[in-house]
């Protein structure tokens, strides 16, 4: 460990990819030797349109503080329309997380064609720093550390039964 | 302010209903009939299925009639005859669910007779099921009906209803939820998740949750925690949402059978309006060939993506 | 109990320089379920192949793990290598600390704990990897070709004379499609007849051949190598069989003035007709709209008449099911009728050139037809109203073509070279008369087309003024022609015998129709998409069906023909194996947990989801759950992420593998 970096928050990437554009993208920021942040796991699939929304979900609760999903741009799926289904599945799932208190900023989609190496270290660069900025995702570490149901009585009705008893 | 809803045309209803059951079953246009019958406490009510036609006085229509009765003719019909067409009783928010299940194969239009209640509301909860039906006791979801008269079914016992305009009372609390910071509403969904003791009931209820194999109950991966505990309700919690989003048609039966008084319509209600800000979906009475989850357009919103 | 071996690669120096390999091996060494764990140099060279090899065999291993470059790169070397060491080759996946990780990386601390974590990834997700068996697909080496024009004949020519059966279908009475009806081709100029009608015989003389005319594709079932294809013949009431082609039924036929479609309506034919004398096959159809027998019930000369009694006016549509396995389409295109605006259509027509009003303004093809030896003017250019020979005759160019407000924004491509043509055939036909053009510009590249342009200026005395019309009417027996030369800048006004309007070209009516019975995409013109615009050019996306022609869009003869040819090399390709292979990256269904919601099948883009049933002992049905067809699902995996309960997995990236990967993190 270098000493500047020692105290210093490093914020958990996981991107989700497709194999035909993004992953491809990635590949060709390599053989290019561009320079990035060295936080982000890419889990590699075959479409945008296989990547469930559970899995995000689930990358929060391992412990992710920043989720990347990125496929082909729209017209270039390679397999015809999975990212068109994908852009859908993802624009409500945001919404929900967002409802339900999730600060999307945590959350980014991109499309990175395989000749965009250099639109992919702009992503995850700045999705990295975004987040390293923002701190460690804590809300479902915290949660996940809840051991007891901590069912709280408030409401007069629960609070009445509770007496009763 | 406790705002008087007119429900005397139900006990009109509940005759035109009685008649035409027994017309349908005398004349074998079907071999039984999934409707409401009155329950032990005065003006309480609880489904009933009848085969003979000399049980059709049994049937009722009462605010108490708060039952989503689709969920008899799916995943609770054991006692549904395997042969011939089944009568059902639905109101609105109901036949949208049927509607629901038929685009997603579970049932079939020309399988069912349907009688079609105009309704004013029912009650939100049936703790006290003889009170009046008002502006404060109404379900929530009835004050955001738009499908008082349903249309399409075989029979309807009347055409008209008086349907006073109420306060929206999801729009408000989403509208209330929207304006606070996510670490805010965070705080408050860890609040209502927490109380969660994973009986699952919601979705025992839920005409839509008809997976033979839960997701959530699969521990080879184990894709959601299952445990009761706040990370394992949160997940679930989510995933059903998420699952519900684009299919489910309001009948708000999930919020009704939570023991633990989780908002679980609020979750649907959000998801409902965004689908139809993104997409102009809304759950009706048309059958559809694929939700808004299971098709796309070249020109959807893609305004989040980079 | 899995023993995995982990290789880790230091690709010369690429990977070394900033991962220490040594380090990551070591990690992951102690990861529970590696039994082996190791670096080497070039894991890629056959030194390094061999050391997977023999750790394979030796260490008994289970599933392998090589940590190099990207798979795009290598995975395919490492599979065939763990295969050769008798492990199923899907056992083996590749981490990518090359491209993802040491290129990208200049902190060797920060470099090695990216590449441990990504390889320990890998482990977790190769623990649940399963064997897959590589999927094999029949094949039927027959082949349909959908349109008997130019591109279907070709097509169907190269793949019969390599010794497959191929069904022609074609919808008219007779094969030879647009290019028969043309008179002389450019830039040659060689008579179309005298090249088409030899590869029309041909067709109907090939064993191999079997042609089905006058008949339509009615049901499309199955998947590449296994079609079923309906196609419903059309009743001709001829006897195909019986009748010798003698025509006397024609000749006596009295209804003997109903517009000839095959000479876009100014030539006449009989109710009982062949499109053309040199029709393939020679037997006639009835056309019943227009039968005496058929309206009144009286007549039935042509049958008294017919010798071999082959006139059956009692024949019915009948359905014949043909098994191919693969499809060419060579639906070919319909001019653009500008005078309609189609209902429901985005394109707007254009009523103000008074095509279908003024009779004299005629589109390209009518012109074909005039200048047409075997035309019904005999091949000279007389006005179809009063039968004079026009003097002036004025050429008008990108008529629906290049006009994004009319609807239309594409080029169609030939019209440049077909109006220098008929500029050339006028003035080789009406010595004294003057013919001009007005256009946008000309649009010439191909060999020898250029040349040909420029001679229709510098020889045959056409007169190119480049701008458009804005007003055209009759005038007495004039046409009006008002038009701005904007390379003078002045207006230009011509009183014009005749106008020749260079319509656009479009798909065939009802292109949609048949695409949506093929399972294939179309863009917003109907004309049909392949599978990629530059590198797969002749392929649709669906497996097994392939294109040839100006279905796709706009293409001239030569084009036409060499993908034709394309296509034909594509299908004999498919055709040299007896069982095609694929890789098992497919989706599969667990029946126990599908309820049938068919989510699956509303998502899937390749048709490869069907409905099946499933019945007990006595037949009674269970349920019907979904099906995935191996041989045409692509494996894109959209299925199991609509699957609420996910009773669908694709093979090689199913949950447990994802989860497993995302746990490992």
């Amino acid at each position: 460990m270098q000493p500047t970096k020692q105290n210093t928050f490093e914020p958990k990437i996981i991107a989700f990819v497709c194999t035909w554009c993004t992953y491809a993208g990635a590949d060709l920021a390599g053989t290019s030797r561009m320079q990035y942040p060295s936080n982000v796991r890419v889990l590699k699939f075959p479409c945008t349109g296989r990547i469930d929304p559970v899995f995000i979900l689930k990358a929060f609760q391992q412990g992710a503080d920043g989720v990347l999903v990125s496929g082909c741009h729209p017209g270039d799926c390679h397999y015809i329309a999975g990212n068109f289904h994908a852009r859908r599945r993802f624009a409500v799932f945001r919404k929900l997380l967002e409802f339900v208190g999730v600060d999307l900023n945590r959350l980014q989609f991109s499309w990175v064609s395989a000749a965009e190496g250099g639109k992919w270290v702009e992503v995850v660069t700045d999705l990295t720093e975004k987040v390293r900025s923002m701190g460690p995702m804590t809300e479902f570490k915290e949660l996940a550390m809840e051991e007891q149901w901590s069912g709280a009585i408030n409401t007069p009705e629960l609070q009445e039964a509770y007496n009763s008893i | 302010m406790t705002q008087p809803i007119d429900t005397s045309i139900y006990a009109a209803i509940t005759e035109a209903i009685q008649a035409e059951a027994h017309r349908i079953l005398a004349e074998g246009e079907v071999t039984a009939i999934v409707g409401y019958a009155a329950a032990r406490r005065k003006g309480s009510a609880q489904p009933i299925i009848i085969t003979d036609a000399a049980d059709s006085v049994k049937l009722i229509f009462t605010p108490a009639c708060v039952n989503n009765l689709a969920v008899y003719l799916t995943k609770a019909k054991k006692d549904i005859p395997k042969n011939g067409k089944i009568g059902i009783v639905v109101k609105g928010c109901d036949l949208k669910a049927l509607s629901g299940l038929m685009g997603e194969s579970q049932l079939k239009r020309e399988e069912l007779y349907l009688i079609g209640v105009p309704c004013a509301g029912v009650l939100a909860s049936t703790v006290c099921p003889d009170q009046e039906l008002t502006g404060d006791s109404i379900a929530p979801k009835c004050t955001e009906c738009d499908a008082h008269l349903p249309t399409g079914c075989d029979f309807v016992p009347a055409e008209t209803l008086v349907t006073p305009e109420l306060e929206r009372k999801y729009a408000v609390e989403i509208a209330r939820l929207e304006a606070l910071t996510p670490a805010e509403r965070w705080v408050y969904w860890k609040e209502q998740f927490a109380k969660c003791i994973k009986c699952y009931a919601c979705r025992q209820v839920c005409p839509f949750c008809f997976c033979e194999q839960c997701l959530c109950d699969r521990n080879k991966p184990q894709m959601v925690d299952t445990t009761p505990r706040p990370a394992g309700n949160t997940a679930w919690h989510i995933v059903r949402a998420m699952h519900l989003a684009g299919r489910c048609a309001g009948c708000a039966e999930c919020e009704r059978v939570c023991p633990m008084d989780i908002p679980l319509n609020l979750l649907n209600r959000k998801m409902a309006k965004e689908l139809k800000e993104l997409y102009n979906h809304e759950a009706g009475f048309e059958v559809l060939d694929k939700g808004p989850l299971n098709m796309f357009t070249e020109k959807d919103d893609q305004s989040f993506i980079k | 109990m899995s023993r995995i071996g982990v290789f880790i690669c230091h690709c010369g120096e690429n990977i070394s320089r900033t991962v220490d390999v040594e380090r990551v091996a070591a990690e992951v060494g102690k990861m529970p379920g590696v039994s082996f764990s190791t670096d080497y140099k070039y894991m890629c060279s056959d030194p390094g192949q061999n050391l997977l090899k023999n750790a394979i065999q030796e260490q008994k291993l289970t599933h392998i793990v090589v940590a190099a470059c990207s798979p795009r790169m290598h995975e395919k070397t490492f599979r065939k290598a763990v295969e050769a060491a008798g492990l199923n080759p899907y056992l083996c996946e590749m981490a990518n600390i090359r491209e993802h990780c040491s290129w990208v990386h200049e902190n060797k601390e920060e470099a090695t704990v990216k590449a441990t974590e990504i390889v320990g990834m890998m482990v977790e997700r190769v623990k649940k990897n399963r064997v897959l068996p590589t999927i094999t697909v029949p094949v039927t080496k027959r082949s349909l070709v959908i349109g008997g024009g130019i591109a279907g004949i070709q097509a169907a020519l190269d793949i019969a004379d390599c010794g497959h059966e191929v069904v022609l279908v074609e919808r008219e009475p007779s094969i030879g499609g647009h290019m028969a009806q043309l008179s002389e081709t450019f830039p040659t100029l060689d008579c179309s007849q005298c090249i088409m009608t030899p590869k029309m015989v041909d067709v109907a003389n090939h064993p191999k051949i079997k042609l089905y005319t006058y008949s339509e594709i009615e049901l499309v079932e199955g998947y590449i190598g296994n079609f079923q294809v309906t196609i419903k013949k059309k009743a001709r009431s001829v006897d195909e069989d019986r009748c010798t082609g003698c025509g006397v039924c024609m000749t006596k036929c009295p209804q003997k003035k109903i517009p000839n479609k095959f000479d876009q309506n100014i030539g006449m034919r009989t109710a009982i007709y062949v499109p053309f004398p040199q029709a393939v096959p020679n037997t006639p159809v009835i056309d019943r709209d227009n039968c005496t027998w058929y309206k009144t019930g009286k007549c039935g000369v042509c049958q008294k008449v017919c010798g071999p009694g082959a006139v059956d006016f009692e024949q019915q549509d009948q359905l014949v099911v043909e098994p191919v396995g693969a499809i060419v389409v060579a639906t070919g295109f319909d001019l653009y009728t500008i005078d309609e605006k189609p209902k429901g259509s985005p394109i707007k027509g254009y009523g103000e050139f008074g095509h279908g009003k003024i009779p004299d303004v005629i589109d390209g093809m009518t012109f074909e037809r005039l200048a047409s030896a075997s035309g019904p003017t005999g091949g000279k250019i007389l006005r179809p109203s009063d039968g004079k020979e026009p003097k002036q005759i004025v050429f008008i160019q990108c008529i629906g073509s290049r006009a994004r407000e009319k609807g239309i924004s594409y080029c169609s491509k030939v019209c440049c070279m077909y109006t220098a043509k008929h500029t050339m055939l006028y003035h080789h036909k009406v010595h004294d008369g003057q013919a001009y053009v007005f256009f946008m510009d000309a649009r010439t590249p191909g060999k020898s087309y250029d040349e040909f342009w420029r001679r229709s200026i510098e020889e045959e005395e056409a007169v190119y003024i480049r701008g458009m019309v804005s007003r055209l009417y009759q005038k007495g027996d004039k046409i009006v022609v008002m038009g701005s030369d904007i390379a003078v800048g002045v207006q230009v006004e011509i009183e014009a015998d005749m106008v020749v309007l260079a319509t656009a070209i479009q798909p065939q009516k009802g292109a949609e129709l048949l695409a949506q019975k093929l399972g294939i995409s179309y863009d917003k013109y109907n004309f049909y998409s392949e599978a990629h615009a530059k590198l797969r050019p002749v392929e649709c996306a669906t497996a097994g069906i392939y294109l040839a022609g100006a279905c796709q869009g706009p293409k001239d003869i030569p084009e036409t023909v060499s993908q034709a040819s394309a296509a034909a090399a594509k299908v004999m390709t498919l055709f040299s194996k007896d069982q095609l292979e694929r890789e098992p990256i497919v989706a599969r269904v667990k029946e126990s947990g599908c309820v049938g919601c068919f989510a699956c099948k509303k998502v899937c883009a390749y048709g490869a989801v069907e409905e099946k049933e499933i019945r007990d002992r006595q037949g009674n049905l269970i349920k019907t759950v979904a099906f995935v067809n191996p041989g045409v699902c692509a494996g894109c995996g959209t299925c199991q992420a609509t699957c609420p309960s996910k009773s669908v997995e694709l093979d090689g990236y199913t949950d447990e593998q994802v989860i497993a990967m995302i746990e490992a993190l």
